[in-house]
């Protein structure tokens, strides 16, 4: 061994001091500005281990392995007691500390504001993505329409008196705010050729304003053209669709009815929600309420756009967004959908 | 269509059948029932009432004191009918009645006189417009009765809502029809076939276009002594919804809702020349006046009735003031015509005249039934009004009326277009359970007749639609299709509407949606200039307002008027946002552009709704609309930071872009080629034309624009190995020079070892000169090679901060 060097014991003397009293330091600290007033003493830039450790630049050679390991250890002992107690004291610590740190848990949390989407784009995103697993595809058009799509193309001739049905808003004569999503049957048969299976939804307009009715409201059309589709396809796929959105043990019927662009036609109703069919205001009493239209697309239809209807056959569909809202969400007046009041909005 | 089930037991019977039965029946046939309701309810109270004795009440002229005997119960009563006397059977109402106007029946006194009740009239009743005096029951009647059960008033209304392909059921006989094939029991009408073949010469008939009327029959009946119907006929047209008029009137309008073929009597006497004629306006003919005394325009197309000197009725919708039947008429002239349903419906459109007439001819009436429903009426005339009609004799031109058409009907495919296999013999049987004839072709055919009254079944499907609604809907068994797989391709723009939404949900905002028509004083109201085209608009023809006059061409106004009414209803705090369509015109009879807009508006408290323990309130300004825009580009992956090559806020130049903003207060969003959006603060000007007096953020960006630019792609890059180093700039520069500008400097000088910059913080006053700010600014060094050392980083950053000072006039802050 060699003889030591006059710095080689102080040094060694000064660590095994610090050591003690930083123990000793930190068994009386009790809160996190004593901690880290600890820190800078002892650990810090300028502290005192800092300052221990420029000596070992001045010991002998042959000494500063050792004593750089013992420093080594003594850095680790003094930080791992360091960084103990400051899990203790983030942990509650002693009874003062718990006090001194103390959070009224009562109180509500910082929670980041969040929006509402409209209950209509709600109602349409379930709708769509009913028909979009059942491979649909989604196409949209024009709102403002000709009126060889909106009615000539779907077997509705100039003063038919289907068009009674269509308050129709126009821009001129043969251009009009499209009554119904229907149009899309026509542009998209004109366009594609069979199979098709495809649902568009979007905007419609009719001259109509009261309790029941705004003079714009939301519709999904769908329609599904292959060979070999039958009645009880459109039913299938109806009923699937119904129970998706209302819940699988609603009852519902499909009862004949008249489109001039659907051949047979019908409408479908579901038990009354609000009454669970046993006849209330809402179903006036019928126990039934109609959600959608539908029907297998007239040959008429077909020959319009090119198809053979001895070849292909096909269901089409449309039903109403704003209705499907008020039945799942109870909402009993229509206009509420389009005052953006946010006492209504957020509700959703 | 309204029909009551006494009525409809005339042609078929519905006993053991309930009416709510009965209208189910009806509903899965098609013929949607709206209401079943029981009739004169309001009536239910009023009992018959026998006067025992009528005297006058002294010191009144016309008013008597009667006692009257409610079956075991005598009341006195005043009434002041002159036909009040001793021995009549009457109707009274007791206090507590409410009568169908709405009066309630109470105690009183006249003349210090008690009156316990009401002795009432036809008119009190609702029963017809008859007020002359009290009711005269027939004197056999019982008092104490229940008035409607006595007069045979209880009677359920059964209202269906007919689609217009059934114009065969806008007829008593046509719903019993559809009942009779339901419940397989025989129908059985007044009159089953009638044919006209001798020629009256008494007066003529001529048609001018048979297609205009395929059909005109005409009978003259004389000896007609016009008086009020009787009480069984006025009760059904009452009980319908018809008001009841005279005799002869009232049977053609009885008639025609028992048939379904609307008649018209004309006075003969007030016909010149005897003659009928069924022609178009002459050129003299510009207007005409109808029955109800309102002078009609007349258009070259509107289709008349002429006699030989001038127009009496306007074909199928009314007839005319001049040969209308009155208290005088002896002789009438009884129409029973076909009109084309085009042509009643313009006319009956143009002059806004719906008549219960027009509304079966618009849908087609029976071509094959004209004459049976003429004879019908003529035998009623006959009966009730005293008047004669020779057998068989009348005229009748039907020139127009098409042949009946022979259809097939293939069994096979009735069972591939519903999904359910049938036989021959199941679709005879369904069909001709409503009067449709059927005979086997082949073993896969039927020849199917259609009778004339189904105008509607033209073609095989129209049968097989048929079949369905007889069979009912609910037995077509249930089945999924089997298609081919296909992948349906996505809408890109579609995608995009959700994924903004989402993230605008995200940021706070709420999503508004309003209508796509507005005033057309929006875009002035927002001061926009005179040359912007936003001022050119789609105006709709037939608005319901004003409010709602044109296609918006901006969404801006609707989300404005939107945080009026949140504001006035307490909700200052307002986020909302709107992805929708604005419409710009291309030229009359066009389409117009349609172009998807996402606007947002943001007005009062920074941080919404939260309670301001966590966040001191603080009004929203230009700097939230602008961090919401980036957040949402963020999200979209189009954003300036991570994206050099998209789209990028500008200041404009000129003090505003949107003259509806605040000079100063407005960026513009572009994309490489051109401006794609705003976003600034409403000037409170404008913001005040839409009653908000609270600062309005806004953003609007062209959505679609947004869905043509390419997203930055998601790049892997490896995690850093070297520690980064970050150096603090605090840079005094003159005021008017954007802190952004200091930022891009920094980027733009691609010095390879400056991995991000940000502005911490921008200060004046004290210890900051006059007109100038200071600008703090960090920025990180970070070299992918090796752990940066210090002369490194001073190498660079040194160079920075010159480069910063010299470019922008700065000084370093001291201090």
């Amino acid at each position: 061994m060699s003889t030591d060097h006059p710095k080689t014991p102080i040094m060694e003397q000064e660590l095994r001091t610090l050591e003690h009293e930083a123990s000793q330091d930190l068994e009386r600290i009790d809160t996190a500005n004593g901690l880290e007033e600890f820190r800078i003493r002892f650990l810090g830039r300028k502290g005192r281990f800092s300052a221990i450790m420029e000596q070992l630049k001045s010991v002998p050679k042959e000494d500063k392995p050792r004593l750089g390991q013992l420093a080594n250890t003594v850095k680790k002992q003094v930080e791992q007691a360091f960084s103990d107690k400051k899990d203790q004291l983030a942990s509650g610590g002693g009874p003062t500390a718990a006090q001194a740190t103390a959070v009224d848990l009562t109180l509500p949390g910082r929670r980041p504001e969040r929006g509402k989407l409209h209950p209509i784009t709600q109602i349409m995103t379930e709708v769509c993505a009913i028909f979009e697993s059942m491979g649909f595809s989604v196409a949209e058009g024009p709102d403002v329409e000709q009126d060889r799509y909106n009615f000539e193309a779907l077997n509705i001739p100039a003063h038919h008196p289907a068009r009674d049905m269509h308050d129709t808003f126009y821009i001129s004569d043969s251009i009009l705010l499209r009554t119904h999503t229907s149009p899309m049957q026509a542009r998209i048969m004109e366009q594609q050729d069979p199979p098709l299976r495809v649902i568009a939804p979007g905007k419609v307009y009719r001259c109509d304003s009261d309790i029941t009715h705004t003079p714009m409201f939301h519709q999904v059309e769908g329609f599904l053209v292959d060979t070999n589709v039958s009645f009880a396809d459109l039913k299938g796929v109806l009923s699937v669709f119904t129970q998706k959105i209302f819940g699988a043990d609603l009852p519902l019927r499909f009862r004949p009815s008249f489109f001039p662009f659907t051949e047979p036609s019908a409408e479908v109703d579901i038990a009354c929600v609000i009454c669970n069919g046993k006849g209330c205001r809402v179903c006036k009493k019928t126990g039934w309420l109609e959600i959608l239209g539908a029907g297998m697309i007239d040959p008429e239809v077909f020959k319009q756009v090119g198809y053979d209807p001895e070849k292909y056959s096909g269901f089409a569909f449309g039903l109403g967004i704003e209705r499907i809202a008020m039945l799942k969400y109870g909402i009993d007046d229509i206009r509420l959908y389009y005052e953006n009041d946010l006492r209504f909005l957020s509700q959703f | 269509m309204k029909v009551t089930l006494d009525w409809l037991n005339d042609y078929v019977n519905t006993d053991g059948v309930s009416p709510q039965q009965l209208a189910d029946h009806l509903t899965m046939l098609g013929l949607e029932v709206d209401s079943v309701e029981e009739l004169f309810q309001e009536l239910a109270p009023l009992k018959t009432a026998l006067i025992i004795s009528a005297e006058p009440l002294p010191d009144t002229e016309h008013l008597s004191l009667c006692q009257v005997a409610v079956g075991d119960e005598t009341h006195q009563i005043i009434c002041g009918a002159p036909n009040a006397r001793a021995g009549l059977v009457t109707c009274v109402a007791l206090p507590g009645t409410v009568l169908p106007d709405g009066t309630k029946i109470k105690k009183s006194k006249i003349r210090g006189v008690h009156s316990y009740g009401m002795l009432c009239s036809e008119l009190e009743l609702g029963l017809s417009q008859e007020h002359t005096g009290i009711m005269e029951l027939p004197v056999d009647t019982g008092h104490g009765l229940s008035f409607i059960e006595t007069l045979g008033l209880n009677d359920t209304l059964i209202e269906v809502d007919l689609t217009p392909n059934r114009p065969d059921c806008t007829s008593v006989i046509g719903i019993a029809r559809e009942v009779a094939g339901i419940t397989r029991r025989p129908l059985s009408r007044p009159v089953e076939e009638a044919t006209l073949t001798i020629r009256d010469r008494r007066f003529s008939v001529d048609v001018e276009s048979s297609e205009l009327c395929p059909r005109y029959g005409a009978r003259l009946i004389s000896g007609v002594t016009i008086a009020p119907s009787p009480w069984w006929l006025r009760k059904r047209l009452l009980a319908v919804g018809v008001r009841p008029i005279n005799n002869v009137v009232d049977i053609t309008n009885y008639v025609m809702m028992e048939y379904g073929q609307p008649l018209h009597a004309f006075d003969f006497k007030n016909l010149a020349g005897g003659a009928i004629l069924v022609r178009q306006p002459r050129n003299n003919e510009t207007s005409f006046i109808t029955l109800d005394g309102v002078e009609r325009p007349l258009e070259r197309d509107t289709l008349l009735i002429c006699d030989r000197d001038r127009p009496v009725a306007l074909a199928g919708i009314m007839g005319g003031l001049n040969s209308e039947v009155s208290p005088d008429t002896t002789e009438v002239l009884l129409e029973s015509a076909c009109f084309n349903p085009v042509s009643v419906r313009k006319t009956a459109r143009r002059l806004k005249l719906a008549t219960e007439a027009s509304y079966r001819f618009e849908r087609g009436i029976d071509p094959g039934g004209c004459v049976v429903a003429m004879e019908r009426a003529t035998q009623l005339i006959c009966q009730l009004a005293g008047g004669t009609a020779e057998t068989d004799m009348g005229r009748d031109l039907y020139g127009g009326v098409r042949p009946l058409n022979s259809l097939t009907l293939r069994i096979s495919r009735t069972s591939a277009l519903l999904g359910m296999t049938f036989d021959a013999e199941t679709i005879s049987e369904l069909l001709q359970s409503i009067g449709i004839r059927t005979k086997q072709k082949d073993p896969d055919t039927l020849w199917v007749n259609p009778p004339t009254f189904r105008v509607d079944l033209d073609r095989e499907v129209d049968l097989i639609e048929e079949v369905a609604r007889l069979v009912g809907y609910n037995t077509i068994p249930t089945s999924l299709p089997t298609v081919h797989m296909s992948y349906p391709e996505q809408d890109k723009n579609r995608q995009l509407r959700a994924q903004a939404r989402e993230f605008l949900t995200g940021a706070g905002f709420s999503e508004a949606i309003n209508y796509s028509f507005s005033s057309s004083e929006h875009p002035q109201r927002m001061d926009i200039s005179t040359d912007d085209s936003r001022l050119e608009q789609v105006k709709l023809l037939n608005p319901l307002s004003e409010e709602q006059a044109v296609m918006r061409t901006m969404l801006l106004p609707g989300l404005l008027e939107n945080v009026q009414r949140n504001v006035s209803f307490q909700k200052t705090a307002v986020r909302l946002f709107e992805i929708g369509k604005v419409f710009t015109p291309t030229g009359h009879d066009l389409q117009p552009i349609e172009i998807t807009f996402l606007t947002g508006v943001l007005s009062g408290n920074r941080h919404g709704t939260s309670p301001s323990l966590h966040s001191k309130p603080a009004p929203v300004d230009i700097l939230d609309a602008k961090g919401a825009v980036e957040y949402l580009f963020e999200g979209l992956r189009l954003s300036p930071d991570t994206h050099d090559t998209a789209i990028s806020f500008q200041v404009p130049d000129t003090a505003a872009v949107e003259p509806y903003t605040v000079p100063g207060q407005c960026l513009t969003i572009h994309d490489q080629t051109e401006q794609i959006g705003t976003l600034g603060k409403i000037s409170p000007v404008i913001a005040r034309k839409f009653g908000v007096k609270q600062d309005v953020y806004y953003f609007d960006i062209n959505f679609d624009r947004l869905c043509s630019e390419t997203p930055s792609r998601k790049n892997f890059n490896s995690l850093p190995v070297f520690p980064a180093v970050k150096r603090d700039i605090a840079l005094v520069i003159p005021n008017h020079v954007p802190a952004g500008d200091l930022l891009k400097a920094i980027r733009e000088t691609k010095d390879q070892l400056i991995e991000s910059c940000e502005i911490f913080d921008v200060y004046q006053g004290q210890n900051i000169e006059a007109d100038h700010k200071s600008v703090a600014m960090s920025v990180t060094y970070r070299s992918a090679q090796k752990t940066l050392t210090e002369k490194l980083v001073e190498k660079s950053h040194s160079k920075i901060v010159n480069m910063l000072a010299s470019r922008f006039d700065g000084s370093l802050r001291q201090g």
